[in-house]
């Protein structure tokens, strides 16, 4: 039996046409059975560590590739992804794209089919891996039918039934809300108990994997800059370091003080594209606000903030600011008042430089000339994007493209921000800019609604939550009060440590 | 919002041709057997030009959505306005064509209505050509699970690759057509008025959607290529098929007892 499952050997990555090296140096082996995190702040070289691993790095992606990398004992720059596939899998961050057929069944058997193995042993295959992820019973369901979190344990299943020794997992939770993230967590509890692999985990939040992990790399600038193992990663564990500083709640209304008037209001509203998937929902919001919206993939999250804008039917209800009825108004009038960030960031670009990208929503609904608007510059600084002023907004990492986005709201200062996970692929450091730039809006008066996975974020930033189920707003309260109301509710993802905690590159 | 309108303009005349899940027979044939049965079908529908061999032609087709337990309402909602086209199809020819016996004169305000043989026959063979080709179709789409089609086709000798082809464009249009909706939305949230249907709209909609769209689309190709090659797509000529498609007797009766049917309107009719 060979003692390592991998081995990396000084190796280097330059991407083609890039200024530097995406992985530097990199030296690693993997014992067999072993459980290991990969972490990192974002562009740090983690994603093509996996891709080297898998043989996409040198067959997929051109680039200057310097030492070796040999998973059990093949050496990946002879062999492409397609002859390392039943030694090692890889499972991307996005269930939705990484599925291929229709059916749960057929899905999981499409690896196996391609090897060409006999359909007996290819039926055992998927019972195994089916049940490996607990997922035994969606084998006859469709695909589209699944939630977030069962696609993603299909996804998982579906490499498992490959029977590689090396099993990667890229961020397999950042698409997913929390209850998913909890299920796509047992699954990989499962596999550290059940199953005889080397997992390897991409990820930023670490809390319920460190108790899991053999070891726990940082990567820095596309180099291993720090390993913990055994006493030191319980310490971690122990004492993750949450970010996350907690703020003054100034921003609520004070029960003691008399109110202002709301600075945005929505009364019994009810949007959606046919019939209504947002029912009767009424909230206010008072200037300097911030609120989370929380709520399952699906429960009418962003259907809240695309209905804000007009960009669904409004079948019911009404929406004012400062007290003035803009429900029926233009999208392109209310866009002056509401700034929307999208999840998909890729949606919104279209520029073909930074610098253009950033300014382009102050052309349209500020009037700016190209280069009046002095504020895009200091912003794309302070959000440490003016290095690349002139490169194509779609070459950013997708973490870039979500604060690019969010600067070419702030350089036109709408009263209203609504931002759909902007905290998606942003680092401590960047997650923190970015909040830091929410205080500065809240501080001019502006109303913020976020919305939001991580309830460590809900309770350190945002002093209301409005957390939304099958498209009503069952719960409008103050921070403690919603989580005690969601506590109540047994809706424990939703409540702070269940699911945050990074590891950092200091000692 | 001219985009988004104008799909559900289109498909209230226009009913979206969709696999309807259902356990009749039909359901359960072979798909292969009713992949041959509709190129039976249609090839005679074609080559017996008697208005007779139309009219069994099209009862057979009824029964045939009788057997798949879909009845008169879903043929009238499918079908509406392919019978009014048929229709029409009659009307012009009757008001065209003068040749034959003359079957009747209705005397009007300016001039006399004759319905001539030659007319009414032309009428009725070209709209009982038009609902049986376009009425066999639907119903091939609403018994047939597409997903089992192109494994059937796969293991019946088309190549693998153009199978998966098939099986992905079937996945992904409806996430692509997904993506078009929050493209135009997240454009529209930048203050870009795509509001409307005039002509420079249209053209600005185009110039602000295509390039997220296209960039989004070759992203997710990437992720999909990721995935698939991953997992061996691709590595051998051939791959194995965990369920095989097979024929049944039950296929094969079915089969033989159209074909005869087939060739008793070619002996009768041609």
């Amino acid at each position: 039996m060979e003692k390592y499952v991998a081995t990396i050997k000084n190796l280097s990555f330059t991407y083609y046409g890039a200024a530097g090296p995406a992985l530097e140096g990199i030296n690693l082996q993997l014992r067999p059975g072993e459980f290991l995190i990969l972490t990192g702040p974002s562009g740090c070289g983690k994603s093509t560590l996996a891709l080297c691993l898998t043989g996409f790095i040198p067959h997929g992606y051109t680039g200057l590739m310097e030492g070796t990398v040999e998973v059990k004992g093949l050496d990946t720059r002879e062999n492409t992804p397609g002859r390392l596939a039943g030694l090692v899998g890889l499972v991307q961050q996005d269930p939705e794209m990484q599925l291929c057929t229709l059916r749960v069944m057929d899905e999981v058997a499409f690896g196996p089919e391609n090897l060409g193995l006999d359909p007996a042993e290819v039926t055992a295959r998927v019972r195994w891996a089916l049940a490996a992820v607990g997922a035994s019973d969606l084998a006859e369901r469709d695909l589209y039918s699944l939630s977030g979190g069962e696609k993603q344990k299909v996804a998982i299943a579906s490499v498992l039934a490959m029977r590689p020794s090396l099993l990667i997992l890229d961020e397999p939770t950042a698409n997913l809300d929390p209850r998913c993230t909890a299920e796509v967590l047992a699954v990989m509890e499962k596999l550290r108990r059940d199953e005889d692999i080397t997992v390897i985990v991409i990820e930023h939040r670490l809390e319920r994997l460190l108790p899991l992990a053999d070891r726990a790399l940082y990567m820095e600038r596309g180099r291993i800059v720090r390993e913990f193992r055994g006493e030191e990663l319980s310490v971690q564990a122990a004492q993750y370091r949450p970010f996350y500083r907690k703020i003054d709640r100034a921003g609520k209304p004070r029960v003691n003080t008399p109110a202002p008037p709301p600075r945005l209001q929505v009364e019994g509203l009810a949007a959606g594209y046919e019939a209504p998937l947002l029912k009767d929902v009424s909230f206010s919001l008072y200037p300097g606000e911030i609120a989370a919206v929380m709520g399952d993939n699906g429960s009418g999250k962003s259907t809240l903030l695309q209905a804000l804008l007009g960009l669904l039917k409004i079948f019911r209800g009404k929406i004012y600011l400062d007290g003035t009825d803009i429900t029926h108004e233009k999208v392109s009038r209310k866009a002056g008042w509401i700034g929307l960030s999208f999840q998909n960031p890729n949606h919104q670009l279209f520029e073909s430089t930074v610098i253009k990208e950033a300014e382009l929503p102050s052309l349209f609904l500020k009037g700016c000339r190209p280069g009046e608007n002095r504020r895009v510059l200091s912003l794309l600084e302070q959000f440490d994007l003016l290095a690349y002023r002139d490169q194509l907004p779609f070459a950013l990492s997708l973490g870039e493209k979500k604060r690019l986005t969010l600067v070419s709201l702030l350089a036109y200062s709408p009263p209203v921000l609504a931002l759909d996970e902007p905290l998606v692929g942003q680092d401590p450091h960047r997650s923190e800019l970015l909040l830091g730039a929410l205080q500065e809006h809240r501080a001019r008066g502006g109303v913020t609604l976020m919305v939001c996975h991580d309830p460590a974020v809900a309770s350190a930033w945002c002093g209301r939550i409005l957390f939304l189920e099958q498209g009503g707003l069952i719960i409008d309260a103050p921070t403690e009060k919603a989580f005690a109301l969601l506590a109540a509710r047994g809706l424990t993802h939703y409540l702070p440590g269940s699911s945050s905690g990074f590891i950092t590159g200091e000692g | 919002m001219f985009l988004r309108r104008s799909p559900s303009v289109v498909s209230g005349y226009f009913p979206g041709l969709n696999y309807v899940p259902g356990q009749s027979f039909l359901h359960r044939a072979h798909p292969l057997v009713k992949l041959v049965l509709l190129v039976g079908f249609s090839i005679t529908v074609l080559a017996l030009p008697a208005p007779m061999a139309g009219i069994a032609l099209f009862f057979a087709l009824l029964a045939a959505y009788g057997m798949a337990r879909l009845g008169p309402g879903f043929f009238w909602r499918k079908l509406r306005m392919i019978v009014l086209f048929g229709l029409a199809m009659v009307v012009v020819q009757v008001l065209v064509v003068k040749e034959g016996l003359l079957l009747a004169a209705l005397p009007l305000y300016f001039f006399s209505l004759e319905i001539w043989s030659e007319g009414l026959r032309g009428g009725l063979v070209m709209m009982l050509r038009f609902l049986n080709i376009i009425g066999s179709s639907y119903l091939f789409v609403a018994v047939t699970n597409p997903n089992n089609l192109a494994y059937a086709l796969m293991q019946a000798g088309l190549p693998y690759r153009y199978g998966f082809m098939l099986i992905t464009a079937m996945r992904f249009i409806p996430i692509f057509q997904r993506e078009l909706n929050q493209v135009r939305s997240a454009q529209m949230a930048k203050g870009i008025d795509l509001e409307g249907a005039s002509l420079p709209k249209i053209l600005r909609a185009v110039r602000y959607l295509l390039v997220p769209l296209v960039i989004t689309a070759l992203g997710k190709v990437d992720h999909l290529a990721i995935s698939m090659e991953g997992r061996a797509f691709g590595l051998y000529h051939r791959r194995s098929y965990m369920q095989s498609q097979k024929l049944t007797w039950r296929d094969a009766v079915f089969l033989a007892s159209a074909f005869i049917f087939f060739a008793a309107l070619f002996f009768y009719f041609y």
